[in-house]
């Protein structure tokens, strides 16, 4: 399902030349939940952004779904990070004067999908991850930060993606809330067959996955099976 | 909900803020469409008064004003040289003269009253200087008795007089090219004499048949005889004399070249003049409010412009990380873009309503108070001689005159349009609506562009941001 092959991505600093990341390997199979742990300023957001299409490698490969990453031209980015993926935030980055239905549409929106079945489909999703329907209709500022990630994961999952990226996920929740919202990660995984790759802090998770990719100064030091 | 519906409700985010953007906004669009009203005002006003005013010039013998001065006539030959110059449609010649109690049978229409004796004679009937001769006294020791003459036109267009076009109360036209004893004469002539069409008189020893009797509504005027040119010239001994020249141009914009080329055609022996620059005087207060308002327009318009700019970018700025998120969960720079300018669209045409309401509502009043503002007392000031007195011409009896430039000045001055200067009309038509709603239109995708660059350049990766 995913496959990177020496990825290195590398900024300008002043004169010097900074690694964020450096010729990272590895490969993450179909349905498999994969997260990935190492400190601040490790590059695990530099990978996910990289995974994510967000950003450029400098160098090296990657391959989603039989896809190279590297060269796809930006019409096609914009497609890919529409459709093959899905992402969840540590802060939700939800629109707030979007509800919750309209936040969960939007990436539906933009993949063209006919608005009667974007609101189903909507509503569908968050009655998945578990939001009562009294609070579909709310602003993310009327909503818990369990409830804000709850409709962040119902929004990733809108185009059915085949791989989601989450980056912290339960970072700002609360421990009771953070264990449910991982619950529902996993769960998806197991039932929609979605690869997942996780950032995390939180080792206690990162020991409930498939497999944990450590970093180190922008370098994988671990790969746990 | 689309990027449509999405992009106005954005616009809706904070209230305050959208407020005062819409009424600022409004107030610049007002100001715009009260200044673009003002401009087409003001410009068909400038447009109707050079129109009426005329694309004519006069030229006259140098030396001579009305009855007054002197000089030489100038003659049939240096008229039709002018005839031949660029941009000439039409050459009318005239010639004027007075008939006096020995030259005609006709009795003035005009009394001489206090007026024409101060000027040409004495209330007791002495001292009537040179012009005594036209009235009863025939020897330096009789005691002179003033009568005013009757005025002799003869000219090649006898539809006009003193630079208006006559009315015909009864009877035919003459034509002023054919040397025939006719005449048209004026209305209270024709009564103090009991003429009718038909009628005749004498003059110059000759008989006249009046072809028709017109009016132009002054008692001066109506004191007047029309001859054909030829004729007068013939019976009043100056064949070949033409006191005035009207020249009809044929455009406006052309009227200084030809003035430059009579001149420099006839040199000094005539004095050559057009409306145009008694217009231009006339104008000057119009066309500086004109100005003014183009001014104030386009400054206005770059205000809105500016603000709406910069609300934009403000907003861009605010919501880097939400349009980082758009373009991470898929969405197009165009899409993300078009959201962004919908928004600017929608404050803009808040604004704009605001806008027409101040245009429509302020239009008029600004208009008379800039045009009120800059006209001085002399621009409308109208005179109201009394009747039959014309200048110094209305009892005169010099022996001949030009006359054409004074009547020319005088159709200037007595034009409607340049009497009512500051009666303007500052309607607010469909026209000037669609204008304004096309001023906001591009206020607003002024005020997109730089955000819409800004939005462009916002990396999905942004979103990644921790703050």
């Amino acid at each position: 399902m995913l496959r990177v092959t020496q990825l290195t991505k590398t900024f300008r600093s002043g004169d010097t030349e900074v690694y964020a990341a450096s010729n990272i390997t590895f490969e993450v199979p179909k349905g498999q939940f994969a997260s990935v742990i190492g400190r601040s300023g490790s590059g695990k957001s530099t990978l996910l952004s990289l995974l994510g299409a967000l950003d450029k490698p400098t160098s090296g490969e990657i391959i989603v779904d039989g896809q190279d990453l590297t060269k796809l031209h930006d019409h096609q980015l914009i497609s890919y990070r529409c459709k093959t993926i899905g992402f969840i935030f540590q802060n939700y980055n939800l629109v707030p004067n979007l509800t919750a239905i309209e936040n969960v549409m939007l990436p539906m929106e933009f993949a063209g999908m006919p608005k009667k079945q974007r609101k189903a489909r909507a509503i569908d999703l968050l009655n998945q991850v578990g939001l009562q329907d009294d609070k579909q209709l709310r602003k993310p500022g009327r909503l818990s930060g369990g409830e804000q990630q709850r409709v962040a994961i119902a929004r990733a999952l809108a185009n059915k993606p085949k791989l989601i990226l989450a980056d912290e996920p339960t970072g700002n929740l609360d421990s009771t809330t953070g264990k449910m919202i991982f619950d529902l990660l996993h769960g998806l995984s197991r039932s929609e067959g979605t690869t997942i790759i996780a950032v995390t802090h939180d080792l206690s998770i990162a020991g409930k996955t498939d497999a944990t990719f450590t970093l180190q100064d922008g370098k994988l030091v671990s790969d746990a099976r | 909900m689309n990027v449509f519906t999405r992009g106005m409700r954005n616009a809706f985010r904070n209230g305050v803020r959208t407020g005062s953007i819409v009424l600022i906004l409004g107030l610049s669009i007002g100001l715009s469409l009260t200044m673009l009203v003002a401009h087409r005002a003001v410009g068909q006003k400038i447009a109707s008064v050079k129109s009426s005013i005329g694309d004519t010039v006069s030229v006259t013998p140098a030396g001579v004003n009305g009855f007054e001065g002197g000089g030489n006539p100038l003659t049939s030959t240096q008229i039709n040289q002018i005839s031949s110059l660029a941009h000439i449609t039409s050459v009318s010649s005239s010639i004027n003269d007075r008939l006096t109690t020995s030259s005609t049978n006709l009795v003035s229409a005009i009394d001489a009253g206090s007026l024409g004796r101060r000027f040409f004679g004495n209330a007791n009937g002495s001292g009537g200087d040179n012009f005594g001769g036209f009235g009863g006294g025939g020897t330096s020791n009789a005691v002179p008795v003033f009568t005013p003459p009757v005025t002799a036109l003869g000219t090649t267009d006898p539809t006009m007089l003193n630079g208006s076009t006559i009315a015909l109360k009864s009877g035919k036209q003459i034509s002023g090219t054919a040397d025939t004893a006719v005449a048209l004469i004026g209305s209270s002539l024709a009564a103090k004499n009991n003429l009718t069409v038909g009628s005749t008189f004498t003059a110059y020893g000759a008989t006249i048949t009046v072809t028709g009797i017109f009016d132009t509504g002054t008692d001066f005027s109506n004191n007047t005889v029309i001859f054909p040119l030829s004729t007068l010239q013939r019976l009043s001994n100056q064949t070949g004399d033409v006191t005035s020249a009207t020249v009809t141009v044929d455009t406006l914009s052309n009227v200084s070249s030809v003035v430059s080329a009579i001149k420099s055609k006839l040199g000094p022996a005539a004095d050559v003049t057009s409306s145009e620059a008694s217009a231009t005087t006339a104008l000057a207060p119009l066309q500086s409010v004109q100005n003014v308002s183009l001014y104030s327009l386009i400054g206005a318009i770059i205000a809105g412009g500016v603000i709406i700019l910069l609300t934009m970018v403000m907003i861009v700025r605010e919501r880097k990380r939400e349009i980082g998120v758009a373009k991470a969960i898929g969405a197009s720079n165009i899409r993300v873009i078009s959201e962004f300018v919908v928004e600017s669209f929608t404050l803009t045409i808040l604004g704009a309503i605001i806008g027409l309401l101040i245009g429509v509502i302020g239009g008029q009043p600004v208009t008379k108070t800039l045009v009120k503002n800059s006209s001085t007392p002399s621009d409308t000031s109208m005179s109201m001689p009394a009747p039959g007195a014309n200048g110094f011409e209305r009892a005169s009896g010099s022996r001949m005159g030009g006359g054409s430039f004074r009547n020319f000045a005088r159709g200037v001055r007595n034009n409607s349009a340049i009497k009512g200067l500051d009666n303007i009309n500052a309607e607010i038509g469909w026209s000037i609506l669609l204008d304004g709603f096309g001023a906001a239109i591009l206020i607003a995708a002024v005020g997109s562009t730089l955000a819409a660059g800004m939005i462009a350049k916002v990396r999905p990766s942004e979103v990644m941001r921790v703050e």
